[in-house]
Formats: C-alpha cells, structure tokens, sequence
C-alpha cells in the first residue's frame, strides 16, 4: 500500500527512541538495558530495521567515551539479528569510501571517529583482520598516484588526512595484529604505509614556509613506534621503495596473489 | 582465524553503488529483475547525514561466479532514473566486504 510521504520536519517518534537511546543515552553501565530495548523492536519492518542499522553505524555520533559500548551492542545484537553484521560494516565502509571520494575538510573529524568505530567492531568480531587491512590499503592507494608530477583530486598533495585516518585504525585494533598471518599482514602493510607517508612528506609542494604539518609527522611516529617499537623506520622514500621491492621479490612466492590483492584496493570494480 | 581456504574463496558479493536517492528497494528490483540465483540481497537507503553524496545501493551476493559479469556488463554505467527523470549512472563493484548474513534467522526470545 502506498503511503503518501511524511513531512521532513518532525522524525517519527521511533526514530527519535531510536536516535536517543544509542546516541545519547547508551554508556558503559546502561548496555544491557539498552540492548533489550533495541531487541525488542519490530526487526520484520524494513523501515525500523533501516533506521536501526544506520544509527548502528553511527559511531562518529556518539561520544568517544560511548564508542566502544555501541560496538559491543552492535556486535550482541547481531547475534540476534544477523543482518545486522554485515548491514552495518557496509555501511561504514561506504562512507569511508563516500568520504574518500569527496574529501572535504567538513568530514573530517566524523572520518576519524568512524575509522575507530570500524576499528571497535573488529574488536568484537564483526570483521575479520582481512577487512581491516582492505580499509588500511584504501587509504594509502585509492586514488594515490604515487608520482608527485601527477596530482590526484582524490588525495591532493597537501592532504595528509589518510594518514591520520591510518593512525586512528591502527591505534584502534592495530595491537591485536601481533600473531599468525594478522601480524604478518600488519608488518607488510607498515612497509607500504611508511611509503605512502614519504611519498606524501616529499613532496615539493612542501617549501620552508609551507611545512609538511609537524603534528602529523608526530602522530605518525607514535603510531609506528608504539606497534612495532623494535622497528626501524625508514628515513627517505627510495629506502621505502627499495624495501617494497625487495619484499616482492623475496617473498612473493610466499604470499601468493594476497599482497598483490591488497595492492589493487584502490580499484575495485569487477574487472575480469 | 584467517583460514586458507577463505583467501582462495572467489568474490561473490557485490555492491551497486550511486542509485538515485530517492529509489525503493521496490524499484530498484522492478529494474534489475530478474536478478540471476542469489542467496543475499540488501537495499540501503542514503544516509542523510552525507551531505551532496546522497545515493542509495544495493548489495547482492551471487551463488554462481559468472552471473557476476553479466550483471555487471549490464549495471555498471546503467542510467538509473530517479521519478523526476534526474540520471544516476550506477556503479557495479566487489563488495569490500564479503560477509552475508545466513538466511535462517534465529529467533529472538527476547
């Protein structure tokens, strides 16, 4: 049945309920209760379901001291309701690719707080370590032409917000890369981030006036060094291609085609 | 937690990317039906909160391989119409995000 199209002005009241309760009121002690409420709505209606999902996905909305407690809601209420998992991480990748497609400053700090809030689901299991380095290998190839005399729209020379946005991830979930093939996976990724970072911090548009941006040479660091804190950062950009080239060439075989995947992250559409 | 076996695992969900906003998820199957066999579909509206980036999309997860390039040489760089005629060129794309949800629910008790 066709329903006419309600007035923008007022949300219906569920969605307001809906807004309040995860946005405003959900905190660390009052999870539980506010889990048997999100429960308790009417999941067989796709409207309430839809809006359901979308503020399930809206960790940029709440309070960094709510961040985690949302993701764990999240991730107890996928067992109940299993399109809620992928629902809801597709949402968020989305939007990181949304907000990589336009760039613009006005996003930036929802960017960061999403990036954790992905980084808080991994830490609950709604994705596995293989999604988290698909979203890490985004930032630093998606758009990247890794040539200074070709400036890309997407990842103009003077943003370096990727690499914030790699930092926050890392400082969200990166810790818990350190066995097995995540650890593996994270050595590797590091190798091509240092890159992108050189690539980004030698770049000429860089003069004595204009400075690569201390603080994010800072957070850089801090990063690296509190991940891997027997790793010897490399010091200019040829090290870092070098070091690439050397990791194709010796461990190649070994990989398989997996590196080579997360190369091309920067382009994913169905090409053959 | 990584097994072998799910790295060789073909890709098989897809997203279609910039539909027009305002489409239902009535309308988008109206226009692409008859979807090739699938065991996941999903119809997200746009998030409000984006700004100029508003579009919906739609995600299918394929049972065989070879449907995906069909359904792509046919959707990606289709021209969708929103119902004031305005045109959206849809994107067909690997989800970067390979996980469905199983189709039999549990149910909550509640």
């Amino acid at each position: 049945p066709e329903t006419p199209v309600q007035p923008k002005e007022e949300e219906p009241p569920l969605h307001q309920f809906i807004r309040k309760i995860l946005h405003e009121d959900l905190q660390k002690s009052n999870e539980e209760k506010i889990l048997r409420l999100m429960r308790k709505l009417n999941w067989d209606d796709p409207e309430v379901s839809a809006i359901a999902i979308q503020h399930l996905a809206g960790g940029w909305r709440v309070r960094a001291s709510a961040r985690r407690a949302l993701a764990r809601l999240t991730a107890e209420l996928a067992i109940w309701q299993e399109v809620v998992a992928p629902a809801v991480v597709d949402t968020i990748l989305e939007e990181i690719r949304v907000t990589m497609e336009d760039p613009h400053p006005r996003y930036n700090q929802r960017r960061i707080a999403t990036v954790r809030y992905l980084g808080e689901l991994y830490n609950y299991k709604l994705l596995d370590s293989r999604d988290v380095f698909t979203v890490l290998y985004s930032f630093i190839t998606f758009g990247v032409t890794n040539d200074h005399s070709s400036v890309s729209v997407l990842d103009p020379s003077d943003n370096v917000f990727r690499i914030r946005l790699v930092c926050a991830l890392l400082e969200t979930c990166g810790a818990y890369f350190n066995s097995g093939s995540s650890k593996k996976r994270l050595d590797y990724f590091l190798t091509f981030f240092q890159n992108y970072y050189w690539f980004k911090f030698s770049d000429p548009i860089w003069t004595k006036d204009y400075q690569f941006p201390i603080y994010v040479k800072y957070i850089y660091q801090e990063c690296l060094t509190t991940l891997r804190p027997k790793l010897t950062l490399f010091t200019s950009w040829q090290q870092c291609k070098d070091a690439i080239d050397e990791l194709r060439q010796t461990l190649y075989p070994e990989l398989g085609e997996e590196e080579y995947d997360n190369e091309d992250q920067g382009d994913d559409s169905v090409n053959d | 937690k990584d097994k072998k076996s799910k790295i060789h695992r073909p890709l098989t969900k897809i997203i279609l990317r910039r539909l027009p906003p305002t489409m239902t998820e009535e309308t988008f199957l109206e226009q692409v039906s008859p979807i090739p066999e699938h065991d996941y579909f999903y119809f997200a509206k746009p998030d409000p909160t984006l700004g100029n980036n508003l579009f919906s999309r739609a995600y299918i997860n394929f049972v065989n391989v070879e449907d995906i390039f069909l359904f792509r040489d046919k959707f990606d760089g289709y021209v969708f119409l929103d119902e004031k005629g305005g045109e959206y060129v849809g994107i067909v794309e690997y989800a970067p995000f390979q996980r469905i949800s199983k189709k039999k629910k549990k149910k909550d008790p509640k």
